[in-house]
């Protein structure tokens, strides 16, 4: 259901809900088992941000922020570029050098956050 | 010309005049003599031709001056006129300064993309990139076994100064998180070796013009003045000092220091604030708080510079502190920037130098300069090392520059990294280099812009719209797109045109484009069924929700038959449940009609309810078997609910009916993806890129895929979008 949200991530994020149901999805968690925090901002970083958690352990998408402690790597998007990242429009590092994308955490981990974690739409 | 002398001088050798006799000598004259030591300096100073429109200096200046008997009249009004075009100058370039920050805050290198690529001297074609890439390369391998950096002669790179204060400030930064554990003396070693082969001086900032550029500047500066003399006393005047601190200018400090001590630093700045004020008439200008913090700087420049250590004396921090003291960075929105009048030299070099490019120059200053985001960097050391006043330089942190360089610094310098980070990081940084001068293009279709195609073969054809139609028909869409944009081109207000090129760049899997053409279908025909249809699916695609809505709410509205249950009101505010209850009121007036169930079924793709979209497009298929983008909507739904098996059948269906639909072709390459067989996408990649090389999602997803399937030696190929060796090496079949 669209909530009141609207963010163009959020469908990124249900994608990746449903993606771990699948062998691909089960095989990241094998591959990267970390836990990652999302906080994006629909239009300015830092405000009116909604937080996800990806818990590439469990594999598991929640809302909010983790709840088994510290996450590995947290990052702060805007809800476009989150998208741009996710969609290998922009490379997490370029966005990284430009500001768009801001990290918390293990630098090391978050080098393991890549485009290819996200599975892809596909259009109509 | 000398040729010509030569020529005619020789058939003139018997003559007696003696000007002629000689025709060598003219000849020398010709190669030495004044006259073509003119014209090499017009071919330095491509602006001074009166043709450029950027010049209006002369074109506005020279009218006054030639009024004959006017020269001196009025000295003092010429003087003025002359030093307000000049400030009309900055003031233009401050308006700059803004639409740059606009853009910074909107898109990022997005406008960066628009503006750099003017500026590139020499056109790139990627080798010198690639040479500096290795280069580069090399120099981080040399932090892995500590040992001197012995670089190799590199071929002329044709740096812009911006790129080597870039490299320059950089490289001192990075080193000093890469070699962490050695001493400063050998890192200094280290990046003065990387710069000195670089031919980059290490000491050189890169706002001060280099010297030669600087002597052209004085001459043209001169010459130009020469008509006018005696000149205006202001002008001659600033002449005089302007060529006495020439000399000095080696050091770009004490130029400005020694200014300063003449003017004083406070009544130089107000000096020049009032000058503009006064003669421009509308400044904008510094605001009282950079003037105190320009005061405090000052103060806080003078503290730190008595510290003796030689080593604080060198360091970027002091340079950032005194560059802020002068009045040529601000603080401002709490960010660091640069002050156009600051640089009010290189500037007027820039505006005779580069003509057209000046401004994109003067933005890319900007962008490579960033002293903003790394000096923050220096803050984090000089409160380790240096602190010498405590109490400022927390108050420096307060401004929180940009705090993700800081960021940055602190897991580096806690060495949290593997193996390989540092070139992967290098090489994300070559790509942010190269990504300044890569095509524009992206950033104009994304603004609902139609781009259209360079050269299109189409226009001048009688009947471009019968044409495109029947390329359309015969699947061959890149052509029809072609042939279509010819068609809107020749009648731009021919709805069936454009709604055709939307669907054509749809099929083609560039809905960018689509969105771009449809909109304009719609602007012809704001009524038509299809194009809003047609917006709708592509806000889908694109993830825009509520765009998606409005149009898909405005099909129900203009339908004749569904239109009635549509409350007029209600366009104000749309909320999905409400739409989607409508959707199922038509669905349920006439269950036989195809089109409603395919409304449906994009309103449940919006909102993820994917089983009950399949389900109103597999009724819909019932209808209209033979609607090849109904069954790709079919498998689209099921790749996005995970059932990829299902979609690939659902594809095939689709690509039996149309072999050419790229859509069908990339989205079964998305398929094999999210299902981790990458050699399977890739294949279906290439195929839909081989039909239109234009999809740019397709593109991005290759590469992926590429990198994926462990690839990477054909990364390369995939960047440079070398289509016929990407064929050789993954046939499909």
């Amino acid at each position: 259901m669209a909530d009141s949200s609207n963010l163009k991530s959020d469908a990124i994020m249900e994608q990746m809900k449903q993606h771990f149901a699948t062998d691909a999805g089960k095989q990241l968690t094998e591959k990267i088992g970390l836990v990652y925090q999302f906080h994006i901002a629909p239009k300015k970083l830092g405000f009116d941000e909604v937080v996800y958690t990806v818990n590439l352990k469990k594999g598991e998408v929640t809302k909010g922020p983790y709840e088994g402690g510290k996450p590995d790597a947290s990052f702060s998007f805007k809800d476009e570029d989150f998208v741009k990242v996710a969609l290998g429009k922009m490379n997490p590092q370029i966005a990284f050098m430009r500001g768009a994308m801001k990290i918390k955490g293990s630098l090391s981990a978050a080098q393991k956050f890549t485009p290819d974690i996200f599975p892809k739409p596909s259009k109509l | 010309m000398a040729m010509r002398d030569l020529v005619s001088g020789a058939a003139a050798c018997g003559d007696s005049s003696s000007s002629s006799a000689n025709p060598l000598a003219s000849l020398a004259n010709a190669l030495v003599g004044s006259s073509s030591k003119t014209q090499e300096r017009l071919k330095e100073i491509p602006t001074s031709t009166l043709t450029d429109p950027t010049s209006q200096f002369y074109s506005t200046a020279l009218p006054v001056n030639h009024l004959p008997g006017s020269e001196f009249d009025k000295p003092l009004l010429d003087a003025n006129y002359q030093a307000s075009e000049f400030l009309h100058r900055f003031r233009g370039a401050s308006g700059l300064e803004e639409t740059w920050d606009e853009i910074q805050r909107e898109g990022g290198v997005a406008g960066q993309r628009q503006l750099v690529p003017a500026i590139q001297q020499p056109p790139l074609d990627g080798t010198p990139q690639r040479v500096l890439s290795s280069f580069l390369h090399s120099f981080l391998d040399s932090s892995r076994g500590g040992v001197p950096f012995h670089p190799t002669p590199l071929p002329m790179l044709g740096l812009s100064e911006g790129d080597k204060q870039c490299i320059r400030d950089r490289s001192s930064i990075m080193a000093r998180h890469l070699f962490a554990d050695k001493s400063e003396e050998f890192i200094d070693a280290q990046v003065n070796a990387l710069l000195c082969s670089l031919d980059i001086d290490s000491n050189v900032r890169g706002k001060g013009p280099m010297p030669e550029r600087f002597r052209e500047l004085e001459d043209y500066w001169n010459e130009s003045q020469g008509n006018m003399r005696p000149g205006p006393p202001a002008a001659d005047g600033w002449i005089t000092e302007f060529s006495q601190h020439r000399g000095k200018y080696d050091n770009p400090d004490s130029w400005a220091n020694s200014f300063e001590q003449q003017h004083g630093a406070n009544g130089w700045v107000s000096e020049f604030e009032h000058s503009q004020l006064s003669s421009v008439g509308q400044m904008q200008g510094m605001n009282v708080s950079n003037f105190a913090a320009m005061e405090q700087t000052r103060m806080l420049a003078n503290t730190l510079a008595q510290n003796g250590d030689p080593k604080f004396q060198n360091s970027k921090f002091l340079q950032f502190v005194s560059k802020m003291s002068r009045g040529e960075l601000i603080i401002d929105d709490n960010q660091v920037k640069e002050n156009a009048s600051g640089n009010w030299a290189t500037e007027y070099d820039q505006q005779y130098n580069g003509g057209h490019a000046w401004s994109g120059e003067f933005l890319n200053d900007k962008v490579y300069h960033g002293p903003d985001q790394w000096v923050n960097e220096y803050t984090t050391e000089g409160r380790q090392h240096d602190a010498p006043d405590d109490q400022w330089v927390n108050e420096f942190s307060k401004l929180n520059v940009n705090d993700w360089a800081d960021e940055f610094g602190q897991q580096l310098g806690e060495a949290a990294l593997g193996d390989g980070t540092s070139d992967s990081w290098a090489h994300a940084y070559d790509e942010f280099l190269n990504e300044q001068v890569a095509s524009k293009q992206q950033l104009d279709s994304s603004r609902g812009v139609y781009v259209f195609s360079d050269l299109n073969p189409y226009v001048g054809h009688p009947n471009p719209l019968k044409e495109g139609q029947d390329l359309f028909r015969k699947g061959l869409l890149s052509e029809a797109v072609l042939a279509l944009e010819a068609e809107v081109l020749k009648n731009p207000e021919n709805a069936e045109g454009w709604r055709l090129l939307g669907i054509a760049h749809a099929e083609n899997d560039d809905d960018q484009q689509a969105i771009a053409a449809m909109m304009r279908a719609q602007e012809a025909d704001p009524t038509n069924l299809e194009v809003l249809l047609a917006l709708g699916v592509s806000h889908t695609n694109e993830l825009e929700q509520s765009a998606a809505l409005k149009y898909l709410y405005g099909w129900l509205r203009h339908h004749p038959k569904y239109g009635t249950l549509a409350p007029p009101e209600m366009s104000d505010s749309l909320y999905y449940a409400d739409v989607a209850r409508l959707f199922n009121d038509a669905a349920e007036l006439s269950p036989d009609d195809a089109d409603v169930h395919i409304v449906l079924g994009v309103m449940y793709n919006l909102s993820r309810e994917y089983d009950k979209a399949i389900a109103s497009f597999e009724r819909a298929l019932k209808l209209k078997p033979q609607d090849y983008s109904l069954w790709n909507k079919l498998g689209a739904t099921q790749a996005n609910s995970i059932q990829s098996a299902d979609a690939i059948m659902a594809y095939q269906q689709a690509l039996d009916l149309k072999p050419n639909y790229v859509r069908a072709w990339a989205n079964m390459g998305i398929s094999y993806a999210n299902q981790g067989m990458y050699d399977e996408s890739i294949r279906y990649y290439v195929r839909a890129l081989a039909m239109n090389p234009k999809a740019e999602n397709a593109w991005q997803y290759l590469r992926i895929s590429l990198s994926c399937a462990s690839r990477n030696d054909m990364l390369e190929a995939c960047d440079r979008r070398n289509l016929d060796l990407l064929q050789k090496e993954f046939p499909l079949q």
